[in-house]
């Protein structure tokens, strides 16, 4: 059975300085992002919005190596990311795309063991820093009672932190996350995000793509507000989100009010607006 | 790090631990176990094909039989006889159980077969035209890897990579299979009845009187792939994930891609260069080891063990079902994977691979 020593303190996590410059991306033809410059505060939460397409999902891929650049370079701490080996890249930046699936009959500690991957070999399979890092992460996420229940069996919530936890087993200093909270209801969206707040406040830097206004004004500090592949308006999102903000993005007039527990922007769609 | 006591590096459960300072293997227990059930089986299977045929020979006379020790009867029937068709058995198998779990581990789909995805056919094609057109002195197995290759080459080139969900590459795949195959018929239709004849055994398979020499090439190309398989276990289990999650984990996606269809080519080419198309095999045997061996692994070692013995069991049936007429193993697997095959197309998921 599991001695395991009680849970161990997490490394200090080294803080990842993660940037963009002039950074082109697309398919073949198409291009999706265009000369993007872009600095991720760290050890914060920043969230990518934007309307479908406008090539958030795209970004996200490219900071984790998913897709190269077309032009210019994903910069982490000052060096292109593309130079790096793959593994050492996999060991600073830590990538959950959407709608990730897993072979039926896994576990969720099966799934938390993937993110020691990068850390192992071929003759190193196993360590007591693989142990303890899994042991953490299912902490972390709440999930140590259920670390040995299949994920097919667990709610959406649940499986969705036991793949955040993945990421999270990864003891990366940026995590990158694609829409965490669709297809998720209101409650399930709030254990997600808790989670994802108790990343940054151990020093990580994390990367939300989001698909609600408001979530991101909620949860975030930092907002990208992106459009046909270039960044609109970026900063805090009490000073960004603005009625006029709103209407460019997603042709749509809004009032933004007052979130009257956190003070944060929430954006309350009147109608959409015929663009020229 | 500091060398912390290996105690503490607690092994996940249902795994075991093996560690030598900081290098380290864990062993899935499962895995392990019905590995070593699915050997115990292959060496029953090997001895009742020694022993069961048209002319038994009782299991105490087997073995000694084997090492040379007996009387001339039992030394024709299980050495001359018997041997270098169980030998040839369970190298196709195992090669067959091999590249079956490997290419449905890269396509994240059951159907993904070395039949589904037109390896064997052209492995087949190229078989026949070369017994057929081709002057004798080239050996038709060298053709038959070429023709894997060539089908392996064609699919994954027209469908762009074996990437996403590995849909495209599976109806590519069979598009191409369907293509060979008619070549197939075709260099038969055209050929002198007599060269038909003779390269007819290729296109059905069968464990009767195959070249020894190609038997030979397939152990020793097993001795390589299936160590190359074995190592690419760890990345085997990530393909089954998505691609951006394996990417995110620091993993070379092409380049592992690549090396399991070289594998996968391999084993299958060579596999139709010694006994022909043996259909089926390389669907069910990969399901057998997996339902054996659980979620957690991709069973490399068990789906070849799985292999060995369906091939075995298909040969010893075809030899004594309706003896003395013997029926081709290729026949046998068939008729039974058939059915299943149908089963899988009409209940399961073909999204997710369990």
């Amino acid at each position: 059975m599991s001695t395991v020593e009680a849970p161990s303190a997490e490394p200090a996590v080294e803080v990842a300085d993660l940037a963009t410059e002039r950074l082109d991306l697309g398919y073949d033809g198409t291009r999706v992002v265009h000369a993007l410059d872009l600095r991720l505060p760290p050890g914060r939460v920043t969230a990518i919005v934007g309307p479908n397409g406008c090539g958030k999902s795209t970004l996200l891929g490219a900071l984790a190596r998913v897709h190269g650049p077309q032009g210019g370079a994903v910069l982490l701490d000052g060096r292109d990311l593309a130079t790096l080996r793959p593994r050492d890249a996999a060991r600073r930046i830590g990538l959950l795309p959407q709608q990730a699936e897993a072979p039926d009959g896994l576990t969720v500690r099966d799934l938390v063991r993937y993110g020691r991957h990068p850390h192992q070999g071929l003759l190193r399979q196993w360590s007591p820093g693989d142990a303890a890092a899994v042991h953490r992460a299912l902490a972390a996420a709440d999930l140590l009672d259920l670390a040995d229940r299949p994920l097919d069996t667990l709610s959406g919530g649940q499986r969705q932190r036991a793949w955040i936890a993945m990421v999270v087993a990864q003891e990366t200093a940026v995590v990158l996350l694609d829409e965490p909270t669709s297809a998720l209801d209101l409650g399930h969206q709030l254990e997600v995000l808790d989670l994802v707040h108790d990343l940054a406040a151990r020093g990580r830097t994390v990367v939300l793509v989001l698909h609600d206004l408001s979530t991101a004004c909620r949860h975030a500090d930092h907002l990208v507000a992106m459009r046909a592949g270039r960044v609109v308006a970026e900063g805090p999102p009490a000073d960004v989100v603005t009625p006029a903000l709103v209407r460019e993005l997603y042709g749509v007039e809004a009032q933004v009010l007052r979130d009257p527990t956190s003070g944060t922007p929430v954006v309350c769609p009147v109608r959409r607006v015929r663009e020229g | 790090m500091t060398a912390a006591p290996a105690t503490l590096a607690s092994a996940p459960p249902g795994t075991w631990r093996l560690a030598l300072r900081d290098r380290s293997l864990l062993v899935d227990r499962r895995a392990f176990v019905a590995a070593a059930v699915l050997a115990a089986l292959v060496v029953a299977a090997v001895a009742a094909g020694l022993a069961i045929g048209t002319a038994s020979v009782p299991l105490g006379r087997t073995l000694p039989a084997v090492v040379g020790v007996g009387e001339a009867r039992d030394l024709l029937l299980v050495r001359q006889l018997r041997m270098p068709r169980i030998a040839a058995g369970l190298a196709v198998g195992a090669a067959l159980g091999v590249a079956g779990v490997l290419l449905q581990t890269l396509a994240r789909n059951r159907l993904a077969t070395p039949d589904t995805v037109g390896l064997n056919d052209g492995a087949t094609a190229f078989a026949v035209a070369s017994v057929v057109a081709v002057s004798t002195t080239v050996t038709p197995s060298a053709f038959a890897l070429v023709g894997s290759a060539t089908a392996a080459a064609l699919a994954i080139g027209l469908a762009g990579g074996t990437g996403h969900r590995g849909y495209r590459f599976l109806v590519v795949g069979l598009g191409v299979g369907a293509a060979l195959g008619s070549v197939t018929n075709l260099v038969l239709a055209r050929a002198p009845i007599d060269e038909a004849n003779r390269a007819f055994p290729w296109t059905i398979g069968s464990l009767n009187s195959r070249s020894p020499a190609a038997v030979a090439v397939l152990a020793v190309a097993l001795a390589v792939v299936l160590p190359v398989a074995v190592v690419l276990g760890r990345q085997l289990r990530l393909l089954r994930l998505a691609d951006a999650v394996v990417t995110g984990l620091g993993q070379r996606v092409r380049r592992v891609r690549l090396a399991v269809v070289a594998v996968a080519v391999v084993a299958a080419g060579l596999s139709v260069a010694v006994a022909g198309p043996l259909g089926l095999v390389a669907l069910v045997a990969p399901e057998i080891a997996r339902k054996a061996a659980g979620p957690r692994v991709v069973p490399v070692v068990g789906s070849a063990l799985a292999g060995a013995l369906v091939v075995l069991l298909a040969d010893l049936v075809g030899r004594t079902v309706a003896a003395p007429l013997e029926l081709p193993a290729g026949l046998v697997t068939a008729v039974v994977g058939g059915p299943y095959l149908l089963w899988l197309l009409l209940t399961t998921r073909t999204r997710r691979m369990p």
